[in-house]
C-alpha cells in the first residue's frame, strides 16, 4: 500500500495500520536513533548551545516582526541582481506561476531539489497535470517518486523504506541498476541515472533555506551536491520560498545554519551550503539564464501576529519529529499532512483546516521533547493546546468525547465521587496485571495490542497519603 | 490589486503599521550579533592550518590533506595523489592564472569540465577552520560545475586563506561584488538517505582532496 492510498483512511486506522507494521517501526528507529544520538553529541561540544538557540530565536523574531521591511529588502536586492520575484498568496498561485515559467521556457522536463514547500503547495501534482516531466534529485525523494509514495520525514523523506525495497525499486526502474544490494553500489546506481536528468533538464526548481535581504541572495544546503547539480545546469532556475525564510544578512545565517544543521543531522555544517544570487553574469562558464523567486504567503500571513506566530520561526530541521514519541510509533505517513510530527500537528490545522486533523492536535502526550530539542524554541505543546481549545470552542469534537469530559469534571468538581471512582479503576486494573505489566484488557484493546500499560500500585496516591498521615499522628 | 500588495498589506496589518523606517530596523539587525561569540562554538587552541586540517580529515567529513610549501610543489602533489587513486584520466583545470601558470609536466587536461569528469582541480578562495569547509565564488574563471561534476575534487588552498569562523568569510565577501554562486564545500559529497547509513559520492564528488601552500613549512 502507497502513501497515496492511506490519505483516505481516517486518523485512527492509519495509526493502527502504522502500529501494526513490525518493519515501520525498525525503519523509523533506525534514522531517528542514530538521528537523536548525533544531535545530543554536537550540542554537547557547544558549551553555549543554550545562548545561541536564544540568539537564533531572537533573529526569528525579529524577522516575523518586520517582515514587511526585509520583504521589500531583499525584493530589492534580489531584482537588483537580475532575477525576477513574483508573489503568490495561495499555494494554487505559486504553481500556477511556476507552470507558467516552465511552459514559457518550453519546458519538457524538470529535476527539483528537495523543498518541503514544493511539496506544502502540491508542486509536483502540479507539474504532471501540466504534463512535464518532473525529475526528484534528492535520493531518498527519488526513492519516494520511484515507490509513488509520499516524503514520511522532512529530512530523510524516504526514511520508512528498508534498503531490500530500495534496491528493488532501483533493479526495477534504473538503466543500469546496481549488482550488489549494498547501499553503496545503491548510490552509485543512482547517481549515474539521476546524472543523465540533470543534464536533460530545461529548468531547475529549489526550494531555500534562507533568503538574505540584504544581498538577494537565497541559500539551499544539502548533503548530496544535488542542488547545486539541478540549479547550475538547466537554462532556467525557479525558486519556491515562504515568506518566512528571511534573514537580515549573512552572518545572521550562519548562526542560523549551525543550529539548523546540528539539530537535523547532528553534523556541524552541510556538506553543501550554497547562496545562489541572480541569474549568470557576463562571462560565467555556467548558471541559469533565468532566475526566479516565488516568494509564498500560504496562511503564513495568517499567522503572523496571531497564536501561531512563534510557528514562523521554525527552521524545517526535523528535530522535533525525531524525538517525538509519537512520531517514533506512527511514522510521518500516519499524519496525513505535508508535515509530520509535532511541528506538523501544529501547521496542517492551519493549512488544511482543523475540521480534517483535529485528530493530529490530541495525538501529543504533551511531554514536552519537541520544544526542548527545537534550535529555536518554538513552544510546539502549548500551540497543540491551543489547538485543542480552539477545537473544543468550535464545536469539531465528538460527543463521545465531550460526554467524557463532562463525567471527568462531574467527578472532579466532587472529591468523593472522583476518589471512589479511581480507587475502584485501580483495583480493577490490577486484576489484569502480571509481573508489573498489564499486557491485554478487555475494552482496551486499542491500547494493549500494540504496547503494554504499567500495572498501578495496589492503592491510589490519595489512599496511601491519608494511610501514611494516619500512622505518622499514631 | 497585487498579490505583492495583497501580501505586504497582511503583513503590515498584523504588525498594527503602515510602513517602516529601514534604519532602525537595521540597527536592532546589527544589534543582535554584536557579542560574535554567542552564535558560534569556541574553536579549539591550535593555529588556523593545523585546526582546518584536522576538521576536514574527521570520518564525518571525510576529506584528505596534504601540505606543501609552495604553489611549485602542488603539480607534483596532485601526481602523487592521482597515483595513489591509479587514475590516468585527463583532469579538469580551473582556468585560474595561478594554477595555469604552474609546471604540470605531462599531466593531460580535458578543454573543459564533462559529465562524467573523474578529476578536477580548483583552487579555493578560502578555508574555514571552524568547519572544515572551503569556498568557491563563480566568475568566468571559476565554474560552478568544477566542484559536483568529478568523482575526484582536488582543491588548492593557501594557508594565509585559512580564516577562523563563518562569519570572517561572511565580513570578508562583504567587500567584494556578491557572486552568482558562492559555494561552501564541507567534505565530498553523502548520504544517509538509505537506512540512515553512510554512502559517499552521492551526486558530487566522491573524493574531496585539499593541498594547502603554507610557506612555514
Amino acid at each position: 500500500m502507497t502513501a497515496l492510498e492511506t490519505d483516505f483512511k481516517p486518523f485512527k486506522t492509519r495509526v493502527e495500520d502504522a502500529l501494526a507494521n513490525r518493519t515501520l517501526k525498525v525503519a523509523i528507529e533506525r534514522t531517528t536513533g542514530t538521528a537523536r544520538l548525533k544531535r545530543a553529541a554536537a550540542v554537547s561540544t557547544w558549551p553555549n548551545f543554550a545562548g545561541a538557540r536564544d540568539l537564533g530565536r531572537r533573529i526569528k523574531d525579529h524577522v516575523t516582526s518586520n517582515l514587511d521591511h526585509y520583504l521589500i529588502e531583499f525584493e530589492r536586492n534580489a531584482i537588483a541582481s537580475g532575477a525576477k520575484v513574483h508573489w503568490a498568496s495561495t499555494a494554487e498561485e505559486a504553481c500556477e506561476i511556476v507552470v507558467d515559467i516552465c511552459k514559457a521556457a518550453n519546458a519538457k522536463s524538470v529535476t527539483r531539489s528537495k523543498s518541503m514547500l514544493g511539496e506544502e503547495i502540491g508542486l509536483p501534482l502540479a507539474l504532471e497535470k501540466a504534463g512535464i516531466t518532473r525529475v526528484e534529485t534528492d535520493l531518498a525523494e527519488h526513492i519516494v517518486q520511484l515507490a509513488g509514495d509520499k516524503p514520511s520525514h522532512i529530512i530523510w523523506p524516504a526514511l520508512h523504506r528498508t534498503r531490500e525495497e530500495v534496491a528493488e525499486l532501483f533493479r526495477k526502474h534504473h538503466h543500469t541498476p546496481q549488482n550488489s544490494d549494498e547501499i553503496p553500489a545503491m548510490v552509485r546506481s543512482a547517481r549515474r541515472q539521476l546524472r543523465e536528468a540533470f543534464l536533460r533538464a530545461d529548468v531547475g526548481i529549489s526550494g531555500a533555506n534562507f533568503l538574505i535581504a540584504d544581498s538577494g541572495a537565497v541559500c539551499t544546503v544539502t548533503n548530496e551536491g544535488n542542488a547545486e547539480l539541478t540549479t547550475t545546469i538547466p537554462r532556467v532556475h525557479i525558486v519556491t520560498a515562504g515568506i518566512e525564510k528571511l534573514v537580515p544578512s549573512l552572518r545572521h545565517a550562519m548562526v542560523l545554519l549551525r543550529l539548523l544543521v546540528r539539530s537535523a543531522t547532528g553534523a556541524d555544517f552541510t556538506q553543501y551550503t550554497t547562496f545562489h544570487c541572480g541569474p549568470k553574469r557576463p562571462g560565467d562558464a555556467d548558471g541559469p539564464e533565468e532566475f526566479h523567486i516565488v516568494l509564498v504567503d500560504n496562511g503564513r500571513t495568517h499567522m503572523l501576529g496571531g497564536d501561531l506566530n512563534d510557528m514562523l520561526r521554525c527552521l524545517r530541521c526535523g528535530a522535533c519529529m525525531n524525538h517525538c514519541v509519537v512520531y517514533r510509533q506512527i511514522g510521518g505517513h500516519a499524519y496525513g499532512g505535508t508535515y509530520p510530527g509535532p511541528m506538523g500537528s501544529v501547521l496542517t490545522p492551519e493549512l488544511d483546516g482543523l475540521a480534517g486533523s483535529r485528530d493530529l492536535v490530541h495525538a501529543c502526550t504533551l511531554n514536552g521533547n519537541c520544544q526542548q530539542v527545537c534550535p529555536v524554541d518554538i513552544p510546539l505543546p502549548t500551540l497543540l493546546r491551543g489547538w485543542r481549545e480552539k477545537s473544543w470552542n468550535e464545536g469539531l469534537e465528538p460527543r463521545s468525547v465531550r460526554r467524557a469530559l463532562w463525567f471527568w469534571a462531574f467527578a472532579a468538581r466532587h472529591p468523593f465521587l472522583y476518589r471512589m471512582a479511581t480507587a475502584v479503576a485501580v483495583r480493577v486494573l490490577r486484576l489484569f496485571g502480571e509481573a508489573g505489566w498489564v499486557r491485554s484488557m478487555p475494552m482496551a484493546k486499542g491500547w494493549t495490542s500494540h504496547r503494554d500499560f504499567p500495572k498501578p500500585a495496589s492503592r491510589t496516591f490519595m489512599e496511601q497519603y491519608r494511610a501514611a498521615q494516619r500512622r505518622a499522628r499514631k | 490589486m497585487t498579490s505583492r500588495d495583497l501580501i505586504l498589506g497582511k503583513v503590515r496589518r498584523a504588525l498594527h503599521r503602515d510602513g517602516v523606517e529601514p534604519g532602525p530596523v537595521t540597527a536592532i539587525a546589527e544589534s543582535l550579533l554584536s557579542e560574535p561569540e554567542l552564535g558560534r562554538p569556541p574553536l579549539p587552541e591550535g593555529d588556523l592550518r593545523s585546526l582546518f586540517a584536522s576538521r576536514v580529515t574527521l570520518p564525518q567529513i571525510g576529506g584528505t590533506v596534504c601540505v606543501v610549501e609552495d604553489l611549485r610543489d602542488v603539480p607534483a602533489a596532485v601526481r602523487i595523489y592521482l597515483e595513489e587513486h591509479g587514475t590516468e584520466s585527463p583532469v579538469a583545470l580551473q582556468p585560474d592564472p595561478d594554477l595555469m601558470q604552474l609546471d604540470w609536466g605531462g599531466l593531460a587536461f580535458t578543454s573543459g569540465i564533462s559529465p562524467d569528469q573523474t578529476v578536477a582541480i580548483q583552487k579555493a578562495l578560502w578555508g574555514i577552520a571552524e568547519t572544515g569547509t572551503l569556498i568557491f565564488h563563480s566568475a568566468p574563471n571559476c565554474a560552478t560545475l568544477f566542484s559536483f561534476l568529478p568523482l575526484h575534487h582536488i582543491v588548492v588552498l593557501e594557508a594565509k586563506h585559512i580564516v577562523a569562523y563563518l562569519e570572517d568569510y561572511a565580513v570578508a565577501a562583504g567587500h567584494m561584488a556578491v557572486p552568482r554562486n558562492a559555494n561552501l564545500i564541507t567534505g565530498p559529497s553523502g548520504t544517509t538517505d538509505i537506512e540512515g547509513s553512510l554512502a559517499r559520492g552521492a551526486h558530487g564528488p566522491g573524493f574531496l582532496h585539499i593541498i594547502i601552500v603554507d610557506k612555514r613549512d
